[in-house]
């Protein structure tokens, strides 16, 4: 093929890749990128808040080294991390959504904050979008390193690693606690404003 | 594409001399790809393993299906499937323009940066460096070796078409071309955005959209510029039709581009999205149906041919693949029944089949093809090649089918309101243990292929005339019953 073909060909290439490339991925990424948050109304009395989402929202003491803990096991690949409304599954009804006064389904917004949001791969574990608001830290803790002895059947594997053995069973090690302090920071019920509800 | 009955001596000779030239680079990425393809298949089986008994080895962080499934997917992506597709790109690409490799060094230095990528990233993840990001674990900077070695191949290829001699272009350049553009754009694309950090939701968009980017824009431009080449050569006849192929070639390029987040539907994306990567993923069947129609019309009344012949035989299970994919992640991409698959087994299934079953199918077929003809001697054994087939293709049928009808029955479980989450998990059991049977058989298909390639490595091979061949005819040679010419090739 000559220089005038291939230049030609090339174009159309880039031409039918580049369009969604544009449309799909870059303008809705900085779109998000640059997105302001959303201040309540004088009339929602919601306490504690200002806008939504919160500044402090997806951070939670040294749950960023949580995160690289929760990365670094492949938690993603069985737990995910999106309540999907009601018409494409039951997530709201297995309780995933959150307490019973803010329960909701998961908006873009609940993940400022945070650099990556892990929306998950597969459910072979429960969703953890709230893990935060229906757990304890000793229940976590209990899972983490004998998830038989919680749930019989299963199909996670311990994390003991992260754990010490002592005479009256595991004690967590800084690793554990992180990674427990960041399924503790799991929550997104932030209330939403009426403007974006 | 060549008359096969006017052939000349020169011609041979021409053939020879180009084989020659790339000799060393394909060797290198085929065998570095074999022996990843081997470190992939103990990883999935061991993950596999560990996901069906998840008390087993419970103290070693080694071992945790957590980082062997990522470990295991990125040797199966970067290390077997991207490295021989590559070795394959660049054989096509000197065969198809006529002109002899003149960089083969600077591509076997790329060729090292990459399998130190691979390496890299394996032990990385292996160890605890892992990001939980499908397809794109490994540490947030490593992706820039990736792309610095792939960059350091196609530097090379793309000018081999401008000095490119012959008149005419054919419609498997067309695809070897995309894919060597694409590929880079996808990856930093994605990877860019990914470490940036700054809309997270989009991110995992990205990351999503990599994924099937990746397999429609270069796994399946790569596989079919193969079938395209392979197909029409054993047949000894052009393609059956020409504007087929080009409407199957454009359709797939402008619509894939807009695939991926129908594996986020009803996450946090705006509806459009999911939808219309659906739309697209629905779409590209037609791209399905026109290669699949235009390669079978080709090798229409010479099916025997597949008996004979391994490049044919794996090259074909290959495209039967690439259907079965297209037609499942088509269905999947309706709202209906895609709500039900999400986050279920059947996404394994469906992401393994696109890598095994239809990409590396198909490879397989192109070594067998291109193997002999660049170390200048033949494989060692049909019968090892028909083993490698029937385990290879037992193997991908049985993971398919057990992540599909399992992938059903935990979605189905899952969306069951009166059911308890375990249960979902609790029935998925025994599909798992049909995963497990599923990545042994591959194994043990593997090993056949590895011990072959390593002897064609080492130049090891029968020294024949003929090719070797699945199954020969008695009191026939075996050549003569396939009515195969091996100077045809």
């Amino acid at each position: 093929m000559n220089r005038k073909q291939l230049w030609k060909l090339l174009s159309g290439l880039g031409l039918a890749f580049g369009v969604p490339w544009f449309l799909m991925i870059l303008i809705p990424y900085f779109q998000q990128a640059t997105a302001s948050p959303v201040p309540y109304s004088e009339e929602e009395g919601v306490d504690g808040f200002t806008v939504y989402p919160d500044p402090s929202y997806g951070t939670v003491g040294a749950s960023d080294y949580g995160l690289k803990i929760y990365e670094r096991e492949g938690c993603a690949y069985c737990h995910t991390q999106v309540v999907r409304p009601t018409y494409a599954g039951p997530d709201m009804w297995l309780g995933w959504g959150g307490g019973p006064e803010t329960a909701r389904e998961t908006r873009p917004q609940d993940f400022a904050g945070e650099a990556f949001a892990h929306l998950g791969y597969q459910r072979i574990g429960q969703d953890l979008s709230n893990v935060g608001t229906r757990s304890t830290r000793e229940e976590l803790h209990r899972v983490l390193s004998d998830p038989g002895s919680v749930s019989t059947g299963s199909a996670m594997p311990s994390y003991r690693h992260l754990y010490r053995k002592t005479d009256s069973g595991w004690a967590p090690t800084g690793d554990a606690e992180a990674l427990v302090d960041y399924l503790l920071s799991r929550k997104k019920d932030q209330p939403l404003p009426d403007s974006v509800r | 594409m060549s008359d096969n009955s006017q052939v000349t001596a020169e011609d041979v000779q021409e053939r020879a001399g180009i084989d020659r030239s790339v000799r060393f680079p394909v060797m290198f990425f085929f065998t570095s790809a074999a022996v990843w393809l081997f470190v992939a298949t103990l990883f999935g089986f061991l993950s596999a393993l560990k996901l069906a008994v998840p008390a087993l080895w419970a103290d070693c962080q080694f071992l945790g299906y957590g980082r062997l499934f990522p470990a295991h997917m990125t040797a199966l992506v970067y290390g077997w499937a991207m490295q021989a597709g590559i070795g394959v790109m660049l054989w096509l690409v000197a065969r198809l323009t006529r002109v002899e490799m003149t960089k083969a060094k600077a591509v076997i230095v790329a060729g090292h940066v990459w399998n130190f990528a691979v390496g890299l990233a394996v032990f990385a993840i292996w160890i605890g460096k892992g990001r939980s990001i499908p397809w794109l674990d490994f540490p947030g900077w490593m992706w820039m070796l990736f792309a610095l070695s792939y960059l350091m191949m196609v530097v090379w290829v793309i000018p081999m078409f401008r000095v490119r001699r012959t008149g005419d272009v054919y419609i498997s350049e067309y695809y070897v071309i995309g894919a060597a553009v694409w590929f880079p754009w996808i990856f930093i694309t994605a990877n860019v955005l990914i470490n940036r950090g700054a809309a997270p939701v989009m991110a995992a968009g990205a990351a999503g959209w990599f994924v099937t980017n990746l397999i429609y824009f270069w796994f399946a431009p790569i596989a079919l510029a193969v079938a395209y080449y392979i197909v029409p050569k054993i047949a000894g006849r052009p393609i059956f039709s020409y504007p087929l192929a080009k409407l199957g070639f454009w359709t797939l390029a402008i619509l894939a581009g807009w695939t991926g987040f129908q594996r986020f539907m009803g996450g946090p994306f705006p509806a459009w999205m999911p939808a219309l990567s659906g739309a697209a993923t629905l779409f590209i069947l037609i791209a399905v149906v026109a290669t699949c129609t235009n390669l079978l019309m080709t090798l229409k009344g010479r099916q025997k041919l597949w008996e004979y012949s391994p490049s044919l035989r794996f090259t074909m299970f290959g495209m039967l693949m690439f259907a079965i994919y297209g037609v499942l992640a088509g269905m999947s991409s309706f709202f209906s029944v895609g709500k039900v698959l999400q986050f279920s087994h059947f996404l394994v299934g469906l992401d393994t089949l696109a890598v095994y079953g239809f990409f590396s199918m198909t490879i397989f077929g192109a070594m067998y093809f291109i193997v002999p003809r660049v170390t200048g001697c033949e494989w060692v054994s049909g019968g090892m090649i028909r083993w490698h087939f029937w385990f290879s293709a037992y193997g991908i049928l049985t993971l398919v089918g057990v992540m599909l009808v399992g992938g059903l029955a935990q979605g189905g479980n899952m969306a069951d309101l009166d059911q308890r989450f375990a249960v979902s998990v609790g029935n998925s059991q025994g599909y798992v243990i049909g995963r497990i049977c599923a990545w042994f058989l591959i194994g043990i298909s593997n090993l056949w292929f590895v011990y072959q390639m390593g002897l064609m490595f080492l130049g090891k091979g029968r020294k024949s005339e003929g090719p070797t061949l699945i199954h020969g005819e008695p009191g026939k040679s075996a050549e003569a019953a396939a009515g195969l010419n091996p100077e045809n090739a």
